[in-house]
Order: structure tokens, then sequence, then C-alpha cells
């Protein structure tokens, strides 16, 4: 019973976890990119709130300031928005499918984060929890999995779309997610390869170490070219970046999602930032040590410790998506042809390079 | 036979039903998709991990996603022309029952002591992690390894030469692939 | 009942409903999908057994089986391409010029 309820709130708070990140990545995409661009950006819904009651005047410097910020126009009024447009379907489409089609794009990126741990492993009140739903020996694979079916959701959106703009972006879309899935498996293996082990928390329990007794052996020291393929291939699998050419505006209208409205339309958003977010954690945990901090070692098991762990394992993933929302309000879109010989042509032998490298050396060492 | 077994299963039927009933082949390859992703469920559900991840990656992710990828491309309409009548139709399904009637009884009876044989170390044994199905393929099996990675090659190849365009002219007839060209 | 019993069962009927799929439809990709059904059916009794037997070798074999699998689809999918870029077509019964 004690089991069940541990694991019910593991699930609740992982996907909060998730969720509160994606959300988070909205408000800095929509303040980041109006400070990139020299704008001022959402600053005006709940600025000059007012009151009188007694129980709400506490607070009301509090939601002024997060007015300003434009965080209650992005987390608040968008999604009241969202929820009040009306729910368009296009004429001759399939509603089951247009209805599954958001679902079936948040499902796995949501999936996917079970399987990542979260802080280490720790006591408590006599029970030994480790921090993440699903600990399978094979959660990199299955990162890899989720990431695969993942094309689907875009693949039936533009398929419901019931026009040539929409099909075109969902086409686009399953061939970019399709061809960069492979340098993502080929970094992965490079990663077993070295750390022995497809669990990513034995993988981050082993950055803990350090390479000739000074250099932590984090994943970027250790394979640093895997790093920067699985940086370009995690943002050319979001769809966002530089990579964006499924939803280019300027030749597809939106792209898959051009036909959806609503909430519908709000789920590709959630589904996109906290693949974002994903992403970051992915890197933050395979390539950054995790919750580890450099030349530190944390006491085991022991609750408190978790804790920091995990609070250094968010500040490294909040990087990384501020990183990625910075390259990709700064880079201007590729064109289809270098799109595609980026992913063939470059990542790919790189990867596959690296990897025979990486072996090499593991034999010799 | 728990829930959760008794469910996926219902599905993996309903599912592959759905397959072969759908007019259009995009819903049909939806319908297969789910088949393959409650299958992979069943895999799961009997110790066999590392083939649950690959029936995801390699079917669900790759294989239908080709398939998928072929339907949008060809962007096929319903199955026109006439469709199987119902006789055809009522034929195959008395011959669908036909065929579990008379064969499901002596595969069951076949197998109907072995199920005694389950043991607790058995189980223990056939637990498809990642590493025992490694430790299995790279002992006993490294020949056949390498031979597969050289029929998936030859299955590259085979493809990228089948599906290279030939000179205009020599296309009989052209397909709708053809005509924007 | 045991459970193996219901997955043996349950792996017979769906490659079945395959082997029916291929009698009955006409569409070349629709084809290819019940033959991958099939192929699914007998990797479940596959696994079934494996689990049966407490040992690999069946998991073993439905790792190669996909491994063909993944060859024949590339293959397969191609040869329809190229029929259907003789005949416009994808169906079967157009794909008969060798019929008389």
């Amino acid at each position: 019973m004690i089991e069940l309820f541990i694991l019910l709130v593991k699930v609740f708070l992982v996907m909060n976890i998730a969720l509160v990140l994606g959300s988070l990545c909205t408000w800095i995409e929509r303040k980041g990119s109006a400070l990139i661009q020299d704008r001022v950006g959402a600053n005006r819904a709940g600025a000059f709130i007012e009151s009188d009651k007694w129980f709400v005047k506490p607070a009301l410097p509090f939601v002024r300031m997060m007015g300003w910020l434009g965080v209650i126009n992005t987390l608040l009024c968008d999604s009241v928005k969202g929820l009040w447009k009306e729910d368009f379907v296009p004429e001759g489409a399939s509603k089951f499918l247009h209805a599954a089609a958001p679902i079936i794009a948040v499902l796995p990126i949501m999936l996917a984060f079970a399987v990542l741990p979260l802080a280490p492993d720790f006591t408590l009140f006599g029970y030994y929890i480790h921090p993440r739903v699903a600990p399978i020996d094979a959660g990199l694979l299955f990162v890899l999995a989720m990431g695969s079916v993942a094309v689907y959701g875009v693949a039936i959106a533009g398929w419901t779309g019931n026009n040539k703009f929409s099909l075109l972006g969902s086409l686009r879309a399953a061939a970019q997610m399709i061809s960069y899935e492979l340098p993502m498996g080929l970094v992965f293996v490079a990663l077993i390869v070295v750390y022995g082990s497809l669990d990513v928390y034995t993988i981050v329990e082993r950055q803990g170490d350090l390479l000739w007794g000074f250099i932590p052996k984090w994943g970027v020291v250790m394979q640093p070219v895997s790093f920067v393929v699985l940086l370009l291939a995690g943002m050319a699998e979001t769809k966002r970046g530089p990579f964006d050419l499924p939803e280019a505006e300027s030749e597809l209208a939106a792209g898959y999602f051009t036909e959806y409205s609503g909430m519908k339309f709000l789920l590709f958003w959630l589904g996109e930032f906290c693949e974002i977010a994903l992403f970051a954690l992915l890197l933050a945990l395979l390539f950054f040590g995790g919750w580890h901090i450099p030349w530190v070692k944390l006491p085991e098991g022991v609750w408190w410790a978790a804790l920091v762990g995990h609070v250094v394992l968010m500040t490294k993933v909040v990087f990384f998506c501020l990183l990625q929302i910075v390259i990709r309000w700064t880079l201007p879109r590729f064109r289809y042809d270098q799109l595609m010989n980026l992913g063939w042509k470059m990542l790919l032998p790189v990867s596959l390079v690296n990897l025979a490298v990486t072996a090499i050396i593991k034999v010799l060492v | 036979m728990s829930f959760i077994e008794f469910i996926l299963g219902v599905a993996a039927l309903v599912s592959g039903i759905a397959v072969i009933s759908f007019r259009n082949p995009l819903y049909s390859a939806f319908a297969l998709v789910a088949n393959l992703l409650t299958i992979a469920g069943l895999y799961a559900l009997l110790n066999a991990h590392f083939l649950a991840v690959t029936q995801v990656v390699v079917y669900a992710g790759a294989i239908m996603v080709l398939v998928l990828f072929v339907l949008m491309l060809l962007n096929l309409k319903t199955e026109q022309g006439k469709q199987p009548g119902l006789a055809q139709l009522a034929t195959a399904v008395v011959g669908g029952i036909v065929l579990i009637v008379t064969a499901l009884p002596p595969v069951l009876s076949r197998f109907q002591g072995l199920s005694s044989h389950q043991l607790a170390d058995n189980v223990r044994a056939s637990e498809g992690t990642v590493q025992a199905i490694g430790q299995e393929l790279y002992s006993h099996y490294t020949v056949q390894f390498e031979l597969s990675s050289l029929v998936l090659l030859i299955g590259i190849v085979g493809a990228v030469m089948l599906a290279k365009r030939k000179q205009p002219q020599l296309g009989p007839r052209q397909g709708g692939l053809l005509k924007g060209e | 009942m045991s459970s193996m019993m219901t997955y043996l069962a349950l792996s017979m009927v769906l490659f079945i409903i395959g082997a029916l799929g291929v009698c009955l439809r006409r569409n070349a990709i629709v084809l290819f999908m019940c033959v991958e059904m099939m192929l699914n059916a007998v990797n479940l009794a596959f696994v079934a057994f494996s689990k049966l037997h407490g040992n690999l070798d069946g998991q073993i074999a439905v790792f190669f089986v996909m491994v063909i699998a993944a060859a024949e689809s590339a293959i397969g999918l191609a040869i329809i391409l190229s029929v259907f870029r003789s005949v416009a077509s994808v169906e079967t019964t157009d794909a008969a010029e060798l019929k008389w």
C-alpha cells in the first residue's frame, strides 16, 4: 500500500516538474524573445490590479510584480484564452484523429520523463526512495523509443489538417525527426560505451568520479563531440530554433498545426516546451553530471543531499532551456536541403566516427 | 491472468480486426501502430523488457513511420472499384473461424501440461533485460548477429536501388509522383 | 486456462486475422501491414514460449525476426513505390500485366 502511495506521489511530482518546466519555458520564451528583439513583451495583464479585500491585499504587490514580468499573461491569460476559443475541426477531417493528434504528440514526451532520475536515491522514514517513476534498465533506449513515437502526433496532425500546407509541414517534421534520431541514437551508444550502462541513474552516478584524480568525469569532458551532436539533434527533434522548417510561417502558414485552435493548439505548444525541458534534462543528466557538483561529494542516501542534488540538477536544466531558447531566437532558419545535409552528411558521420574512436579508446585503456 | 493482460489482449484483437476492416489504408496503419504498441506492452508483461522497447523503436518508430510516409506521399484514396462482396466476406469469416476452431484445440492440448513447469528460477532466467539479451547475443549468436547486420546492409542498398528514379523515358506510364517534376 | 495458453490463443487469432487480411484486401501496403501483423503474432508466441521454458532463446529469435522485418519493410516499400511509379496504383489487381 505504502509503495503504491510513494509511486503515486512520484508520478504526481514528475508530471508537475515536467509541466512546470514547460510553462517556465513558455514564460522565458515570451520575455526572453522580447529582450533579444529589443521589445518589452507581455507586461500588462494583472500589473494594475486593485482590490479592497483584506485577504488579497498583502499579496497585491507580488501579483502586480508578476503582472509586470508577464507571468500572469503567459500562464493565466493565454490558457484562459485557449479554453474559450472555438474548437475548429476542418471539413472532411476525422474528428477522432484530429482530437487525438495533440494528445499523441504530448504523451510520449511526458512518458519519457518517467525513466529519468530527478535526484539521487535517498532514504526517508526507513523507505528507500529512487526519485523516478519507472526504474527500468533500458532507460536511454526508452527515451529514444518515445522520441520516435512522438512522430505520430505530428504526422496525424498534418494529415487531419486536410490541406497541403499541413501535410507538407508534417512530412517535413517527420523526415526531420527521423533523420536526427540516428545521430541521437549513436550518441547514446557512445555514452553507453563510456559509462558501461544504459541506465541513466548509473550513468549519472559514474559521472561523479574523477578522471586522473582531478577532472570530473562529466559527459562533456569524456564525450565533447557527442555533446555538440546531441545539442543539435535535440534542437532539431523539438522542431525549433534554426530547425523550425515544419512550421515555417513564411512558407507553410503554421505547418502541421495550421488547423488547430484553442486548447488543442496549446497542447502542441505545451508538448514543444516540455520537449525543450526534456532535452535540457537529458543534456544535464548525460553530459553535465546531473546532480553532481564538481569536486564536492554529497553524502549518499540522505534526504537533504537529495534535495540539494535536485536543486543543482534543476539549475542546470533551466540553463539548458535558456540556451535552447536563446539559440532559437538568435539564428535564422535553415534551408531544407541544408537541414538534411547537416543531419545526414555532418552529424551522422561525425557521430559514427566518434563512436568508433570511443570504442577503440575504451578497448585500449 | 492479470487485468492489464486482459485489457491489452482485447485491445490487440480489436486493433488487429480494425487493421483489416478499415477501407482507408491510413486508418489501417494507425490501427496497426496501436496493435504493435499493445504487443509491446504484452512483451513487457512477459518480462521481455528489451524486446518491448525494441518493438516500440523498430516497429512503431521506424517501420510504421516508413509505411505512413509512403501512404502520405502517394496520397491514396480509399480503395475504389468493387469491394469484396458479401459472399467473399462471409467466406473469409467462416474460413477464419474454421481455421481457429480446427487449429486451436490441438495446439492448446499439446501445451496443456507445460504450464505447470513454470518455476520461480525459470522466470528469473527468462528475464529479458538488456544485459541478459546482450550476453546471449554476443556469446551464442555472434555469427548470426553479424549476418543480420549484413542483411540490413543489403536491405538498405536494395531499397536505394529500387527506389532510385530511373530515366524519365523508361517509365511506360508515369505515376502521380512524377507528374509534378 | 493458464496465462500461457491465453497468450498462445491470442497469438494464433492475431495470425489468422493477418492471414485473412492478406486474402481479403487488395491494397499492397495493407497486405504488407497484414504480413507484419502475422510476424508479430508469431513473435508473441516466441516470447510466451521463452517465458514458459525459462530461457532467452525465444526472445533472441524475436530479435532476429525484427531485424529481418526492418530490412524487409525497406525493400517491400521500395518495390511498392516502383510498382506505383509504373502503374499509378498500389492495388494488386492493377499490377497484373503478367496475368492472362
